[in-house]
């Protein structure tokens, strides 16, 4: 059975949300899409399917946030399976204030949800006027950028270089790695938001080619392209201490990665802290593998798989990369290196 | 399945093709017509009598017809769509409510009483002899609906637990069961005197109505979306598992007791599930599209549909449990002759 491609939408209020969802509708792609809304708006609806929903955020009985989804989903898509011809994508927007963790742990924890759709990916559209009013007043505004993998930093055109820069540098100070594209009327092409297969660990590698060589540039201060240091993350201590509890940090290592080790302390890890950890990634050098190792989760939910060979004359290394509230840099440091082959 | 001769010891059958998901089926109070609502909007009135093959229907709802029941006060079908309508079958359709931006889902007739209960959104809409009421809203969704054996009673199953409304006298109040999570299904017992429900924890959790008091029956693979109860409410099956799993209830209920398992390991994942009304067999319908019927006191199963056509998504025994119609997501429709 195809499962067919979820992306979800997030950003406040106003940030340009609708406009996109306009545009994904009445661009002339072929496609069909079904667009989930919280309201029936102005849109243009054409082959396509809008349907509008009430967010029911439910927990499970076991009280785990982790395992938290949105209920009117689950009846949506079912809704959906059952309709003729096959749909070439499913958008859901979420309400401004919504935290995208219930929708995106949706796509994994409920089996009949998971057989039918993939998550694809999470865009969130930013409004560049007014995102700094907002990122402090309450958590939502960093949760959205958080989780996304693809953010569109929308308005740019209502806004001066410098406020666009301070912007952008606060974004990248919450999620370093996200796709990020500067948009005005949410302009953009569908490729860059839809079909990026985000969550797919065979193509996290394709999508990403530099992920091991990148996630330094916004330490604008700082140039590591050569560190020896296996556990170069030092600076990111004392970078991430000061700074909103919602960040990024991310762990490298020259050295082989021991297997067993590393479940052990990874499983450790997200059950322990999965609640504040949004998002992690990694691509890992373990020891006596010809292949990468690749993983990926959302809260305490973690996949994992071979992907490609490692190519000759290419330096082995592993990163891991973990988005969230509150982490601990050093225990993570440290357990990780703990890892390491000896 | 590859043993040979198999196919020609299954019972006779007769085959329709819909070409959209059969969400929903059912027969006719009757028997002699066999109401299926699909994916596409159609509502297929087949004529269990005659063997020639019906010719497609106009699209009854737009959108997906959710739902079918017989109309538990008369001929022919109610039905509901994702269109928010209700509408009743027959010579010509009528239209019963049309509720904007909601759907119809979950429907359940009782015909002792001649009572419709159909859910939209947080509500229930029922009518019965006194007329049309609304009974809610509830905490969430309502996500499944059924009438006590007597018709007394409907219990709703939502977030947190389960509501028991008093249909008679309207003015009782109605009795809240909690337990924390999402419940996706409800049955009351053939004795009323247990509701359970399927949770989105992949677990069954069951009442004692006389105490109020609980159990749960945790580890299934999936969420259990349908339950059955044995004619005699002895046993508790549901969905999900490979093969069939019936808690007994029987004296002093399953706590601490195994439930009985019996099947074909190899059928798949048991997505369907309906029980005899007045005997202790029970139909099972699985992921690979292979039908079984089990018996609960032997505790044996027969095959009589053989994997294909895609998974099975209902089932209906005719109301006199002589022939059990079969839906698939493919939209294959079998009616099965189990006089033999």
């Amino acid at each position: 059975m195809s499962q067919v491609p979820v992306t979800v939408l997030t950003g406040y209020l106003g940030a340009g949300k609708t406009t996109l969802l306009n545009r994904i509708l009445t661009e002339n792609h072929g496609r069909k899409y079904a667009v989930v809304i919280n309201e029936f708006g102005e849109l243009g609806i054409d082959n396509d399917i809008v349907v509008g929903t009430d967010e029911e955020i439910f927990e499970m009985n076991n009280g785990c946030i982790c395992c938290t989804v949105r209920g009117d989903l689950i009846r949506v898509i079912g809704g959906l399976a059952k309709r003729p011809g096959t749909l070439d994508g499913i958008i859901v927007e979420t309400t401004g204030l919504a935290d995208p963790g219930p929708v995106a742990q949706t796509f994994f924890q409920d089996d009949e949800v998971r057989t039918r759709t993939r998550l694809d990916a999470i865009v969130t559209v930013v409004d560049a006027r007014h995102f700094l009013l907002h990122v402090d007043d309450g958590v939502e505004a960093r949760e959205q950028a958080a989780f996304a993998d693809v953010i569109l930093l929308n308005k740019t055109d209502l806004v001066s270089p410098e406020e666009l820069a301070r912007v952008e540098a606060r974004l990248r100070q919450i999620n370093p790695y996200a796709r990020l594209h500067r948009t005005q009327k949410s302009a953009v092409a569908l490729a860059e938001i839809l079909g990026r297969h985000a969550f797919d660990l065979k193509r996290i590698l394709e999508i990403e080619p530099d992920f091991l060589e990148q996630g330094h540039h916004h330490l604008h201060d700082h140039d590591h392209e050569h560190c020896d240091d296996p556990t170069h993350d030092h600076h990111h201590d004392s970078h991430h201490q000061h700074l909103e509890n919602i960040g990024s940090i991310s762990l490298t290592s020259d050295k082989p990665i021991d297997e067993q080790k590393f479940q052990r302390w990874i499983s450790t890890i997200l059950r322990e802290f999965g609640t504040d950890i949004f998002r992690s990634k990694g691509i890992l050098d373990i020891s006596g593998a010809s292949k990468k190792y690749v993983f990926q989760g959302v809260h305490m939910m973690m996949d994992g798989d071979w992907g490609n060979l490692w190519k000759d004359g290419e330096s082995r290394m592993s990163k891991l990369v973990f988005i969230g509230r509150k982490l601990d840099a050093e225990q993570l440091r440290r357990g990780f290196a703990a890892c390491a082959t000896r | 399945m590859s043993e040979p001769g198999f196919a020609e010891r299954l019972p006779p059958s007769r085959r329709v093709e819909t070409g959209a998901w059969v969400s929903g089926l059912t027969y006719d109070r009757t028997g002699r017509t066999l109401g299926v609502a699909c994916g596409d909007g159609r509502v297929w009135c087949i004529d269990t009598t005659n063997d020639s093959p019906p010719s497609p229907p106009e699209p009854a709802h737009r959108g997906v017809s959710l739902s079918i029941i017989a109309n538990p006060s008369g001929d022919s079908f109610i039905s509901g769509g994702d269109d928010g309508r209700l509408l009743r079958h027959g010579d010509a359709a009528r239209e019963l409510e049309s509720f904007k931006g909601r759907w119809f889902e979950r429907l359940a007739g009782h015909t002792k009483t001649a009572t419709l209960a159909a859910v939209a959104g947080k509500e229930i809409v029922v009518y019965g002899a006194s007329g049309r009421r609304v009974l809610g809203p509830h905490p969430s969704t309502v996500a499944d609906i059924d009438f006590s054996p007597d018709g007394s009673r409907l219990v709703a199953a939502h977030y947190g637990g389960v509501t028991i409304h008093v249909l008679k006298p309207a003015d009782a109040a109605p009795r809240s069961l909690e337990w924390k999570g999402s419940h996706v299904a409800v049955r009351y017992s053939p004795d009323a005197r247990f509701i359970a429900t399927g949770t989105q924890d992949n677990a069954l959790h069951v009442w004692r109505l006389a105490t109020g008091k609980d159990m749960q029956m945790s580890g299934y693979p999936v969420k259990v979306k349908q339950l059955a109860w044995s004619h005699d409410a002895r046993f508790l099956f549901g969905t999900a598992t490979s093969l069939f799993t019936g808690w007994p209830f029987a004296g002093k209920g399953p706590e601490g007791k195994p439930p009985i398992q019996f099947g074909d390991e190899g059928a798949g994942i048991m997505t369907a599930i309906a029980a005899h009304a007045a005997d202790s067999f029970i139909a099972a319908g699985f992921d690979t599209g292979e039908v079984q019927v089990g018996d609960s006191k032997t505790r044996r199963s027969a095959v009589i549909k053989l994997a294909g056509d895609g998974q099975v998504s209902a089932l209906a025994w005719s109301p006199g449990g002589w022939s059990l119609a079969v839906g698939t997501d493919q939209g294959v429709v079998e009616l099965i002759d189990l006089r033999r």
